[in-house]
């Protein structure tokens, strides 16, 4: 497989996804939903004490990551974790494993040219 | 996956390798050695900086035949032969550096040779980003809980 360097089509998503948790009152939204399951906004405001608009605010921040989706049901607007929203994590750690795995080979085939052969003794 | 990357946000490698850590540990620091191993098939590694200290800059550019990336970072802690750790973002085209990411190379004297552990995290640890670094993991140690459901 070609080593394709995940600047283009991963790094954006990725970048969304850490700026997104980067801030205590997202992570924490965040863990109140992975504990809940699903929350009214309101419900999600609840315990913080900053405005309905800048929940508001976080709520969009972290839905454009594709950390969190919303559904209306009825008059209640409700959030919560998307289950794949892990899914470019995973795509990064299996990139990196990847270039790691092949560039090791590469370091440990160079390290035996270079070591000096030692009589067994 | 192994019991050691239950961290979602960390892969771990770990290699017994039959040479000295200084034999191994030149090759991480020396631009020309560095680039005889970095790049993958197809591509070759042009070392453009590497200051080997802490707080020293590093970057690589890989130049395959249709297209080149580049990845930099910061030396945050140069222990010869022991250890290594250093920041890690690719660039887009453009230059801009992304998330910045953080390697450990452990080198550790092991009988016949080098036990190799190779930690790159997502998050960078030093410079008193600990804290931060707990709170994600564990945000995303859940989330992979809900994933795995």
């Amino acid at each position: 497989m070609m080593f394709l360097p995940m600047t283009r089509a991963h790094a954006p998503q990725l970048d969304h996804v850490f700026a997104a948790l980067a801030d205590p009152t997202r992570r924490a939204i965040i863990e109140r939903l992975l504990a809940s399951g699903e929350l009214s906004v309101g419900d999600v405001a609840a315990p913080f004490k900053i405005s309905t608009p800048a929940i508001s605010r976080h709520l969009q921040v972290l839905e454009r990551a594709g950390l969190i989706e919303r559904r209306v049901e009825r008059q209640w607007r409700l959030i919560r974790v998307r289950a794949d929203a892990l899914a470019p994590v995973e795509t990064w750690l299996t990139r990196q494993r990847r270039h790691w795995a092949s560039a090791l080979d590469r370091l440990e085939a160079l390290a035996a040219v270079r070591t000096p052969k030692r009589k067994k003794s | 996956m192994s019991a050691a990357e239950t961290d979602e946000t960390a892969l771990r490698l770990e290699r017994l390798i039959a040479s000295p850590p200084e034999v191994l540990f030149a090759l991480w620091i020396e631009p020309a050695e560095l680039a005889r191993w970095w790049a993958p098939d197809g591509y070759k590694a042009l070392v453009d900086t590497l200051e080997v200290k802490p707080g020293g800059r590093w970057r690589i550019v890989l130049r395959g035949a249709s297209n080149s990336a580049a990845m930099s970072g910061i030396y945050r802690i140069v222990e010869p032969p022991r250890l290594l750790v250093f920041s890690w973002a690719w660039e887009d085209a453009g230059g801009k550096r992304g998330h910045g990411t953080e390697v450990t190379v452990n080198f550790e004297p092991a009988p016949g040779g080098t036990r190799l552990v190779l930690e790159h995290r997502h998050f960078e640890t030093s410079q008193a980003r600990d804290r931060h670094d707990a709170g994600w993991a564990a945000s995303f140690a859940r989330l992979a809980d809900i994933a795995a459901k």
